[in-house]
């Protein structure tokens, strides 16, 4: 059965859409967006990461790679020009501070382990949220894990960056999707090109498509803007995102405000840090930054979902 | 052996030097002496090693020293090498308690006596004594200080904070008969001037040591005898008890509290603290001089008090359970075992009245008609029955004596309210006179003679039986007809409005008067069960007899009550049924949860009925349980469950295992021998287990032991004839409960280190015997060494073996395995009474006093931290709450018919809507029971917060938190635990 690399099913998410849920997140992204905050998930391939804090400094690692590729000399421990990726180093490391990043897994292993939690969603009215990543990356094999998880009565929620094809998408995901997460990061093309690596032509297309189709009573769309110091909370941008949601009659939207937790998951995936990671994205947002932000959408009547 | 040292030299002559003193000074030789004459008795000391013996004996009024300890020596203090002793010469008491803890200074014998020795120190060294409390107190304060160097006022208005904007219910349940909005949300306790005048006193009195009791009760024995009569004819010991506690109701003092609609209470002192000398108070003599001073639960004491608790000890050194046991059975290895508190521990010799009376009898039916029963019972008795008719006239003395003291407190009541000049509180003294006048002689008729009988018939229990675990039971269920009749009543709003008012005042005037008497406790029990109060159970909820959703207006009341004073004690415990209870009141009971941080404890009926069915086949019997002392199961009225009879340190059984029956820290080779390690005694891991499965069968079976001879002193020394009178069965068999009069007899265990133990074998299972990747014996070298010398073996035991908590099938059934084993130890065995032992898995305090006193284990846990506490999992097991509550509610309920602890910490969002925090804690707690576990309390707390609380305790006096099965105020807890409470689990919400 095809398989699809999966980087994480994390349970208990209070913060992934309503209730209790169980959050699929995918490995690989069409964007490149220098701020994101799950690094890990940015790739399509399987990873390997290291946690200094974890290590124990036992050296078991170093007798079982056979390409020399750890060294403690290495700021980053491992050498992944030289490594192989064949976590023989993982396997036997006792703290776990060496991990694989990346599993393949198929729809009915999903399905299993998220139903698990399913008397927790039915209490809570919480659900799955297919996160990443990017979810709709693989179109067939998301809109048939969601297919499965809604023919057993599990609310579906996906988080998307909006880059995908609209048309396979509207065949294969949307039936079996119960609430859309809409990002919508940057209004200028090429500032949106600059910072997350492609234009931004698709995603606003495909936004107002299914927003139309909501407003006639399709799949509720939320649309949510992650704030990034200097990058998208901007004035400008905050005030043309303002703009497209009148044209659309969006009524509510969700705003996240900028942490600095992603910069040492770089690290441990052995990638240096942007330059533009320091100064203010190196900080947590101000609470005075972030209400100042929010001030733009509510005075321009358009509700905050928390 | 006779290699004795300047150590030996030095003991002498300090020993000299202070029996020169009470020889030749007066004023300290007076304090050889009590009302019955000299007190006389012999301490021994000696190192383990040979190097010093030594004794100190006081007789006539006289002290000498011997070279040698005599064989009848009272006490012996046993230090374990040369270094341990000297120590001792400079350490403060508080940290002597801990090398005795420690097991580093070994006590045999009577440790009424040891107290007594103590205090005579403590005499001799008078101020200096004090200066060495005040610096210890001086470090401690500082110590708690920079342990995390968190300062932050903002934290403590967070909490207050929780008090405002309360929800709305959104439906009403059916018991629900006259609340417009049960969740009561307009009222806070500003609505209410007197008890919060009275709730601010409670938190900011110290509790003041009250001699009434004590007192009143050795006058009556003193003169009327103890074993025998003033004739010199034995005592029937029901008599003598019914006797001496008429004579103490008779001559208590009858108090009305200045602000209280309730009238009585268990001391005179405005927050006094209750000594019964009669079973353990005697371990407070040894700190009568320091006990204001001391660093946890200090309370003050008058210099009369101190003088007046002197002269009583020696009468009861003697007569206590201890010293019965001891001398009836000539000190015996069960009794020694639990004497080093490492293994064991026997609750026996402090109470036996865990359990929940039918109060709904004094109620309902009042005094006078129990009375007339147990007339009628006399009358049909054979003339040769005498044990029962001196069972029954007992039953009967005790109830004139509770008459005569609502009949005093009558008096009073009118006293006052002739008095009185203020209008309002005129009428409310005269209405509890003609209250204390009709109950609780007679049926209650209305709310407030039912809350009253209810509260002095309480009282009277308290007078007989020691203040720890009695609990009310359902009190929701008892006062709603009342609160409903009266309701009806009314017509207006306003007079409805007025009426609501009145009873939550009531109720809150209830729950301030259980709050303020406290427990005495010696400071070695601030160690061992830090912060554990009286435990007065209340329960709410669930199902009536005949099945019906029992949730009532009372129900609400009483939880608004519970959050508006956020008390430690009594202990709210809420039952709920699927299927018949409501979510608004599950919701309702998670609000009051978050508010108050840490109450009540949520219970599933389902599957405590199921637990519990091995011991009734009777339905309505099993619906009317309720939870006593911390959550233990108890049907109500008619069963005397001693639910916290002992407590078993199951991580004592595996360090024994892994030693052949030696323990390394009692350095005691105590149990039998199992296998040896090293020697490659273990082929299997199922060879391991019946090593460890006869060590715990070992403890267990002298646990049990313990606990009978003590049930045997008990009802000798202290049988319960009021309690008799309101346990269904003891009246109708005319025998007392600590006979076997109940209709149900059981004597409850709880058993501690679950998931320390599981994840232990798991540990041995998985990577010494099913993966082979690591030897036994370097595992055993390891947890030798502390893991000092292994880290990656450390680290290996952590992340490379699913734990219990973790979502392992394989682990939830390693932990069932070790429940069944130990419910099949207790249920091979039967109580003095000839009823059965119930299994528990909680740990009140004792998770973290027994870490402390247990090396490393396979689980990583290193020596000395705390266990996990109750059936929680280890904070390691998965970073996923979801995997704790699937795991723990698959225990089997068939082997946890004591119940059990779940703790969860919670950390709410700092931007979370109350609607949200209060949603997903009911989320979490419908499916847990829903998945079928049985018990679940949460502290909703930050951990900053409780850091910040340790450095800065006057900013959170009131701070309440759950320990395992009770609640605490976090700011009276000794530091271990307070660390313990920080680093526990948390999971965000």
């Amino acid at each position: 059965m095809k398989k699809t690399l999966i980087l994480e099913l994390k349970g208990n998410s209070l913060d992934d859409g309503p209730g209790i849920r169980s959050v699929v997140f995918f490995k690989g992204c069409p964007l490149s967006c220098i701020w994101c905050h799950n690094p890990e998930s940015k790739k399509t391939g399987v990873e390997i990461s290291f946690e200094p804090n974890e290590c124990v400094g036992c050296n078991t690692c170093l007798g079982t790679c056979t390409k020399n590729a750890l060294s403690k000399e290495n700021p980053f421990f491992i050498d992944r020009t030289l490594c192989n990726l064949c976590f023989e180093c993982v396997t036997n490391c006792p703290s776990n501070a060496l991990e694989r990043v990346g599993h393949e897994m198929n729809v009915p292993e999903i399905v299993e382990t998220v139903l698990k939690d399913k008397p927790f969603f039915d209490t809570s009215k919480g659900g799955v949220t297919f996160s990443g990543g990017e979810p709709t990356l693989d179109m067939d094999f998301l809109g048939k894990t969601a297919k499965a998880l809604k023919e057993n009565g599990v609310h579906v929620l996906i988080e998307t960056c909006g880059q995908f094809n609209y048309e396979k998408f509207n065949e294969l995901v949307y039936p079996h999707v119960d609430l859309i997460y809409f990002d919508i990061k940057i209004m200028d093309s090429s500032h949106h090109k600059k910072y997350c690596g492609l234009p931004n032509k698709t995603i606003l297309e495909n936004f107002r498509t299914l927003y139309r189709r909501y407003l006639d009573g399709g799949t509720e769309v939320l649309p949510r803007t992650p704030l990034i110091p200097d990058i998208t909370d901007t004035k400008e941008n905050l005030l043309a995102i303002v703009s497209l949601y009148k044209e659309e009659q969006v009524k509510k939207t969700q705003l996240m405000a900028y942490h600095p937790l992603w910069r040492d998951k770089n690290l441990k995936l052995g990638i240096s840090l942007p330059s533009t990671s320091e100064g203010k994205m190196g900080e947590w947002m101000a609470t005075e930054r972030t209400k100042a932000c929010e001030k733009i959408f509510t005075d321009a009547g358009i509700a905050l979902e928390p | 052996m006779h290699s004795r040292n300047h150590m030996n030299i030095f003991t002498h002559l300090a020993l000299r030097l202070m029996a020169a003193q009470f020889n030749f000074r007066p004023s300290l030789n007076k304090h050889l002496k009590s009302a019955d004459g000299w007190t006389n008795f012999s301490i021994g000391l000696k190192t383990e090693t040979g190097t010093m013996e030594q004794a100190i004996v006081f007789q006539n009024g006289h002290a000498r020293v011997l070279k040698y300890i005599p064989e009848k020596a009272d006490a012996v203090m046993r230090f374990i090498n040369d270094d341990i002793l000297k120590e001792t010469v400079r350490i403060t008491p508080n940290e002597m308690l801990n090398l005795i803890l420690k097991n580093k200074i070994i006590l045999d014998g009577n440790m009424a006596y040891l107290g007594a020795f103590n205090f005579y120190i403590s005499l001799i060294m008078g101020r200096r004594y004090q200066r060495m409390l005040d610096k210890a107190n001086l470090l401690e304060i500082k110590s708690r200080k920079e342990e995390y160097g968190i300062n932050d006022p903002g934290f403590a208005k967070e909490l207050d904070k929780r008090k405002e904007s309360r929800l709305k219910a959104d439906t009403i349940d059916a018991g629900v008969k006259c609340l417009e909005d049960p969740y009561l949300s307009e009222y806070s306790i500003e609505a209410f001037p007197r008890i919060k005048m009275r709730h601010e006193k409670h938190f900011n009195a110290t509790p003041e040591i009250s001699s009434e009791r004590p007192v009143l009760l050795t006058q009556w024995y003193r003169r009327h005898g103890f074993e025998k009569d003033s004739d010199g004819n034995p005592w029937t010991p029901e008599l003598r008890q019914a006797y001496a506690f008429k004579y103490l109701m008779k001559n208590k003092k009858p108090v009305i509290r200045k602000d209280s609609i309730i009238a009585g209470t268990t001391c005179p002192e405005e927050v006094g603290v209750l000594v019964y000398p009669d079973t353990s108070g005697t371990l407070i003599w040894g700190e009568l001089g320091s006990i204001s001073k001391r660093v946890l639960t200090p309370c003050n004491i008058s210099k009369e008090t101190a003088g007046q608790l002197h002269d009583i000890f020696p009468f009861w050194a003697k007569r206590t359970t201890r010293a019965w046991i001891s001398e009836n059975h000539g000190y015996p290895f069960c009794q020694k075992i639990d004497e080093r508190s490492v293994a064991s521990f026997n609750f026996k010799t402090v109470s036996m009245s865990h359990t929940v009376p039918d109060l709904p009898r004094f109620v309902n039916d009042g005094t006078l008609a129990i009375i007339e029963e147990v007339q009628q019972q006399i009358k049909a008795l054979a003339p040769e029955e005498s044990d029962k008719r001196n069972t029954l006239t007992s039953m009967m003395l005790c109830l004139e004596g509770l008459n005569a003291y609502a009949a005093n407190l009558a008096k009073e009541a009118k006293t006052l309210a002739d008095k009185e000049t203020d209008p309002q509180r005129k009428e409310e003294l005269n209405r509890l006179y003609q209250t204390c006048s009709h109950v609780p002689a007679n049926p209650a008729r209305t709310l407030d003679e039912a809350v009253n009988a209810a509260w002095i018939s309480w009282i009277g229990l308290l007078m007989e039986n020691t203040n720890v675990s009695l609990s009310p039971g359902r009190l929701d269920q008892l006062f709603q007809p009342f609160f409903e009749k009266e309701m009806g009543s009314l017509s207006t709003g306003d007079e409805k409005k007025q009426y609501l008012e009145h009873v939550i005042e009531l109720i809150s005037c209830y729950f301030l008067r259980n709050a303020e008497h406290h427990n005495l406790v010696p400071d070695v029990a601030n160690y061992l069960f830090g912060g554990s109060q009286s435990e007065t159970a209340i329960t709410v909820g669930g199902v009536t007899p005949d099945g019906k959703d029992a949730v009532n207006d009372m129900t609400y009341i009483i939880l608004k009550v519970t959050e508006m004073l956020s008390l430690n004690d009594p202990n709210m415990n809420a039952r709920f049924k699927l299927g018949v209870n409501s979510d608004t009141y599950l919701k309702r009971l998670c609000e009051v949860n978050y508010v108050t941080v840490a109450t009540p404890s949520m219970h599933n009926d389902d599957a405590v009925m199921e637990a519990f069915s091995q011991n009734s086949d009777k339905i309505e019997d099993l619906r009317d349980w309720a939870s006593t002392g911390c959550v233990e199961i108890t049907l109500s009225g008619k069963h005397m469950s001693h639910t916290g009879a002992t407590s078993v340190n199951m991580v004592a059984g595996l360090e024994m295992a892994l030693n052949n029956g030696y323990h390394p820290l009692m350095n005691w080779h105590l149990g039998p021998k199992t296998g040896v390690v090293a020697n490659g005694d273990f082929k299997t891991f199922d060879d391991f287990f019946v090593a460890f499965a006869a060590q715990q069968k070992f403890i267990i079976d002298n646990t049990v032991e313990l606990n009978n001879m003590a049930a045997e002193a008990y009802a000798y020394l202290r049988p319960t004839p009021l309690l008799s009178t309101c346990i269904k069965g003891a009246v109708q068999n005319a025998t007392d409960v600590t006979k076997g009069g109940a209709v149900y007899n059981t004597s409850g265990s709880f058993n501690i280190g679950l998931s320390d133990v599981v994840d232990s074998l798991m540990v041995i299972k998985k990577l010494v015997f099913d993966e082979k990747r690591i030897t036994f014996e370097a595992l055993k070298d390891a947890i030798d060494s502390n893991f000092e010398n292994d880290p990656s073996l450390h680290a290996m035991v952590h992340k490379k073996v699913p734990r219990f908590g973790s979502g392992s099938a394989e682990a939830v059934d390693m932990a069932n395995k070790l429940t069944g084993l130990i419910h099949g130890c207790y249920k091979s065995t039967k109580n003095f009474r000839g009823g059965d032992y119930t299994v528990g898995f909680w740990s009140v305090a004792q998770h973290v006093a027994y870490g402390t006193l247990s090396g490393a284990l396979p689980s990583g846990r290193l020596a000395g931290r705390p266990f996990a506490p109750g059936a929680t999992p280890d904070p390691s097991a998965s970073k996923n709450f979801l995997d704790n509550i699937r795991d723990v509610a698959q225990l089997n309920p068939h082997h946890m018919d004591n119940n059990i602890a779940f703790n969860v910490k919670l950390v709410p969002g700092p931007d979370d809507s109350r609607e949200k925090i209060v949603n997903t804690m009911f989320s979490y707690v419908k499916t847990y029971f829903e998945q079928g576990g049985m018990q679940i309390q949460f502290n909703v707390i930050h951990s900053d917060v409780l850091k910040d609380a340790m450095a800065n305790p006057e900013n959170y006096q009131n701070l309440l938190v759950r320990i395992s099965g009770y609640n605490a105020y976090f700011v009276r807890l000794n530091k271990e635990m307070q660390i313990e409470l920080i680093e526990r689990a948390k999971y965000g919400l």
